[in-house]
């Protein structure tokens, strides 16, 4: 592989691109594919299987051929809601996963750039921060604040929005209350149901550290849920 | 794919190539049966012997390392490696899971 497909394959990363690397294992020749725009030389021939393989989501060889593509798509996006003691741990945990995290909280002691430094946080109440945030079926969101008046309007837009994960934090009392509040505003029975709440899978933890452990596990688990 | 450990890596091999070490990339293009990685598991090797990444789950590492070295020190740059192994000499080099692997190992120039 050339330096230059490497370098050019961390910038396109830090610019949210999708893309390909496309190596010819013969020489090691390599280019990056973009689904928009055409390629060049010699890679040119393969460009339906190569397209093929990048919508499909995988690494692989062209068949009867030394061609192979490794597909970049971008993270999921996990919006959380809160920028409480949980979500110190959250941050550290999604560290090393393939997450992009977003904190949403309009509580300016919360969100302090001192509590949460490098990390993408609107201090905005959530109507307002999804204005600002591209959302799509990859979206997750991690309802933390427990308190209807932040939480609610985000789990209403997740679920208009027919967001990939929606988790929220609460006792089963909590929760029911919840759903109880989200029917009355005219959401179903049954997309209410999609929401994970009690919020992550069960582990038996009570801290914070252990709660964001069982939060991240359960995101992890939906991502792969095929 | 986790594009995460993909990052981490390709900085670090970027960081090692400014600082002039020589650096092969091994990556996983094909596996058949159970093999602990998927197709697109990376690993990086420089002269020293020093790695970051995986391409199996600790089984084919060393053997890796070897071959990475000594494509350094050949007219190559590239080479494909294949990791068919039964399980009788799986605790040598190879795959203690009994799935095989083929591992293309580069140069990065």
């Amino acid at each position: 592989m050339k330096l230059k497909t490497i370098q050019e394959t961390l910038k396109n990363k830090s610019l949210k691109k999708e893309f390909a690397i496309i190596t010819n294992l013969k020489n090691g020749d390599s280019e990056i594919f973009f689904p928009d725009t055409n390629l060049t030389g010699f890679f040119s021939k393969y460009r339906n299987d190569i397209k093929k393989i990048f919508h499909l989501n995988k690494n692989s060889l062209i068949e009867n051929s030394d061609i192979f593509v490794q597909t970049f798509k971008n993270p999921i996006k996990v919006i959380i809601v809160g920028a409480v003691h949980i979500t110190t741990y959250l941050i550290d945990l999604a560290k090393n996963l393939d997450f992009e995290i977003i904190i949403v909280d309009p509580r300016g002691y919360f969100a302090s750039k001192e509590r949460f430094p490098n990390t993408n946080i609107i201090k905005k109440w959530p109507n307002e921060a999804f204005k600002e945030i591209e959302t799509n079926s990859k979206t997750a969101l991690v309802a933390l604040t427990h308190d209807p008046k932040i939480d609610d309007p985000a789990l209403q837009y997740a679920l208009k929005n027919k967001f990939f994960y929606i988790g929220a934090l609460g006792s089963k009392k909590t929760h029911e209350k919840r759903c109880l509040r989200l029917m009355e505003s005219g959401f179903k029975k049954e997309e209410v149901e999609t929401i994970n709440g009690p919020i992550g899978i069960k582990l038996g933890g009570k801290s914070p550290s252990e709660i964001a452990i069982s939060i991240i596990a359960q995101l992890v688990l939906e991502k792969y849920r095929k | 794919m986790n594009n995460f450990t993909e990052k981490k890596i390709f900085e670090e091999a970027d960081n090692w190539i400014k600082s002039n070490k020589k650096v092969v990339l091994a990556t996983v293009i094909q596996t058949w049966g159970s093999s602990p990685l998927g197709i697109g598991s990376r690993m990086i090797v420089n002269e020293n012997g020093n790695f970051l990444g995986s391409v199996s789950g600790g089984c084919v590492e060393a053997k890796v390392i070897e071959e990475c070295i000594s494509l350094l020190n050949s007219k190559e740059n590239c080479k494909k490696i294949d990791f068919k192994v039964s399980n009788e000499n799986a605790w040598e080099v190879g795959l203690a899971c009994g799935g095989d692997i083929s591992i293309y190992i580069e140069e990065i120039i």
